[in-house]
């Protein structure tokens, strides 16, 4: 019986090749060799390296670094990942239809807005984007939400308030910068963006008829936390690399000219990759800085750092991964300027 | 990867957030206090993912298998018409093999003096209100407690009185003196920062050794204001244990009465 069905599979697939020869690139078979020599070479040079070099103080900082990102980010991305599960599992297509505008010119705020519902950092609005995506809501929605939700949180904001104590201005000024980028990138999105740049297949999963929603759950759950699992120790490792390379106190060089270090904060957070839930701390300790930068910083740091890149650049494709994170750094260094220098 | 390469996958992430939360205190070296619940929570979810596909594949080989995890099976395989298979994770997973095999295997330590050194000392924050010292002597004082009262309490209660605090070595860059430090995170070992209280008096023990010092205010600027500096005349230094509560800055024990 199954014999069968693969047979007739395999049938299906012959028919439906011939009408898409324009996958043929996409498949990049010379990637396959090079990947296996890297899964060849990599493990003995990287024991090598670590037996020669184990106890140099930098390669031990490097690794108690990378560690501490994915170990402190490994909660909130199976929260993500959980979260997108249950959605494409159990949350019928219709409700967001529902909740949201019908005009996604509208609904892109609504959808920034209502990135105050998920209580986390960035790395669990990633996948939460995607399955949104999956259940049919527009992307330019689902890209709002992914920026604004790790930024105005409840957590977020009380973090900043503990983080700037007597200075509310601080506090009211990063959720509305956050919202104004989020809305922007989103708006942008709707008369900009290709579907193109995203991977395909970003726009397929979901719950079909037929199928054991618990199943499904379990399987998209394993699926999207070992892919994003694999992307964000990437990241990891190359937060880790720069927070190592680069100490702290030669920041202080370039806190001189306002546009400078907010050009300056703005970069570092993309490098740092800090948890949005500890950004403001960061910021507060970076007290060279005028507070637009430090603001900068903290506007900049939830949407774009080298963590969320890798991870964008898993779930939704490289192609999309580079053209949003630069359109979003310059927005969100634009909008943290207008908003710091209004309210700060 | 294969499925049940997942699975092995899946249960030594689990494995190795519960080695490092739940059987040891690892995890405190990377991350704070408070999120040590999530990450036994998420060792365990983990663990029980692993073990919800060892059994679905274990059913699913099984040559009596039962119709449902059959129909399972089936459309598992069945998925990979579409170019986005389910049933396969990507090659980049096996980079979650790196911190698994990292936590069960070969922990690195916490950040110390080198680390230290090459950061600025953290700023403590503003207060404008200080309880009254106790009246033993020494007291006991963690050193963000110190550094504040030594730059911003104006009625100096400070001065004259022999205090003690605990924390770890970091020679100084230049090669003269050392400063006793302690380590505070905000959320991971990511956003460390440093206090820093410099030691004089002493010469300087190896670096990363945990030690108590107990002496009084080493004068310099107007105390009670920001040019005071942050520095201790010891009379004592005396190597401890690591406290338990090593990665925050803590008083080490409970102070005696």
């Amino acid at each position: 019986m199954q014999k069968t069905e693969e047979l007739a599979e395999e049938a299906e697939a012959a028919v439906a090749a011939p009408p898409a020869p324009d996958e043929a690139p996409e498949a990049r078979p010379w990637l396959w060799p090079l990947l296996l020599l890297a899964a060849a070479t990599l493990p003995g040079t990287a024991l090598f390296v670590i037996g020669r070099w184990g106890d140099e103080p930098a390669l031990q900082a490097w690794r108690t670094i990378c560690l501490a990102v994915t170990v402190q980010a490994l909660p909130f991305l199976l929260l993500g990942t959980a979260l997108s599960g249950a959605i494409n599992a159990f949350v019928p297509a219709r409700l967001f239809r529902r909740m949201l505008p019908r005009n996604p010119v509208l609904a892109v705020p609504v959808a920034g807005a209502a990135g105050v519902v998920l209580p986390g950092c960035e790395c669990a609005s990633v996948p939460v984007a995607k399955s949104l995506i999956g259940r049919g809501v527009p992307e330019a929605a689902a890209f709002a939400f992914l920026l604004s939700a790790p930024a105005v949180n409840p957590v977020v904001l009380t973090a900043t308030a503990i983080a700037f104590p007597g200075s509310p201005a601080m506090v009211a000024a990063r959720p509305l910068a956050s919202l104004a980028t989020a809305a922007v990138m989103g708006w942008l999105w709707l008369f900009l963006g290709r579907a193109e740049w995203l991977r395909p297949g970003v726009r397929h999963t979901g719950h079909q008829p037929g199928r054991s929603r618990w199943t499904e759950f379990r399987r998209g759950l394993r699926h999207d936390f070992l892919h994003a699992g694999g992307f964000l120790v990437l990241g990891a490792m190359a937060a880790a690399t720069f927070n190592v390379t680069v100490p702290r106190s030669v920041l202080d060089t370039f806190s001189g000219s306002l546009w400078v270090s907010v050009l300056f904060l703005g970069a570092l957070a993309i490098v740092l990759a800090v948890c949005s839930e500890a950004d403001a701390f960061v910021a507060a300790s970076l007290t060279g800085f005028s507070p637009v930068a430090q603001l900068a910083f903290m506007v900049v740091g939830p949407m774009v750092d080298l963590k969320l890149i890798a991870l964008q650049a898993g779930t939704f494709g490289r192609a999309f991964a580079v053209r949003f994170s630069a359109a979003t750094t310059v927005v969100a260094l634009l909008c943290s300027a207008l908003a710091g220098g209004v309210l700060l | 990867m294969k499925r049940p390469l997942q699975m092995v996958l899946l249960v030594l992430i689990g494995l190795g957030l519960l080695h490092a939360s739940l059987f040891t205190d690892l995890c405190l070296r990377y991350v704070k206090e408070g999120m040590r619940p999530l990450v036994i929570a998420s060792g365990v979810l983990l663990v029980l993912l692993g073990v919800a596909e060892a059994l679905d594949v274990w059913s699913h080989r099984r040559p009596g298998g039962d119709d449902a995890s059959r129909e399972a099976g089936s459309h598992d395989y069945g998925d990979r018409g579409h170019g986005h298979d389910h049933s396969t994770a990507p090659h980049v997973a096996w980079l979650l093999l790196l911190p698994a095999l990292s936590l069960l295997l070969y922990a690195p330590p916490a950040l110390g003096a080198y680390t230290a050194s090459r950061e600025a000392p953290k700023v403590v924050t503003e207060r404008d209100h200080f309880d009254p010292l106790p009246a033993t002597s020494p007291v006991p004082l963690t050193l963000t407690d110190f550094i504040g009262r030594v730059q911003q309490d104006r009625d100096q209660a400070i001065k004259g009185r022999s205090v003690e605090m605990t924390g770890f070595v970091t020679p100084d860059r230049r090669g003269d003196g050392w400063y006793l430090t302690r380590t505070i995170f905000m959320c991971c070992a990511a956003d460390a920062q440093f206090v820093k209280v410099r030691i004089h008096g002493s010469p300087a023990p190896p670096a990363d050794t945990w030690v108590s010092v107990t002496g009084t205010w080493h004068p310099g600027g107007t105390l009670g204001t920001s040019t005071a500096v942050a520095a201790l005349d010891a009379r004592a230094v005396k190597r401890v244990d690591r406290p338990v509560n090593a990665y925050t800055d803590a008083l080490p024990l409970a102070p005696s009465p």
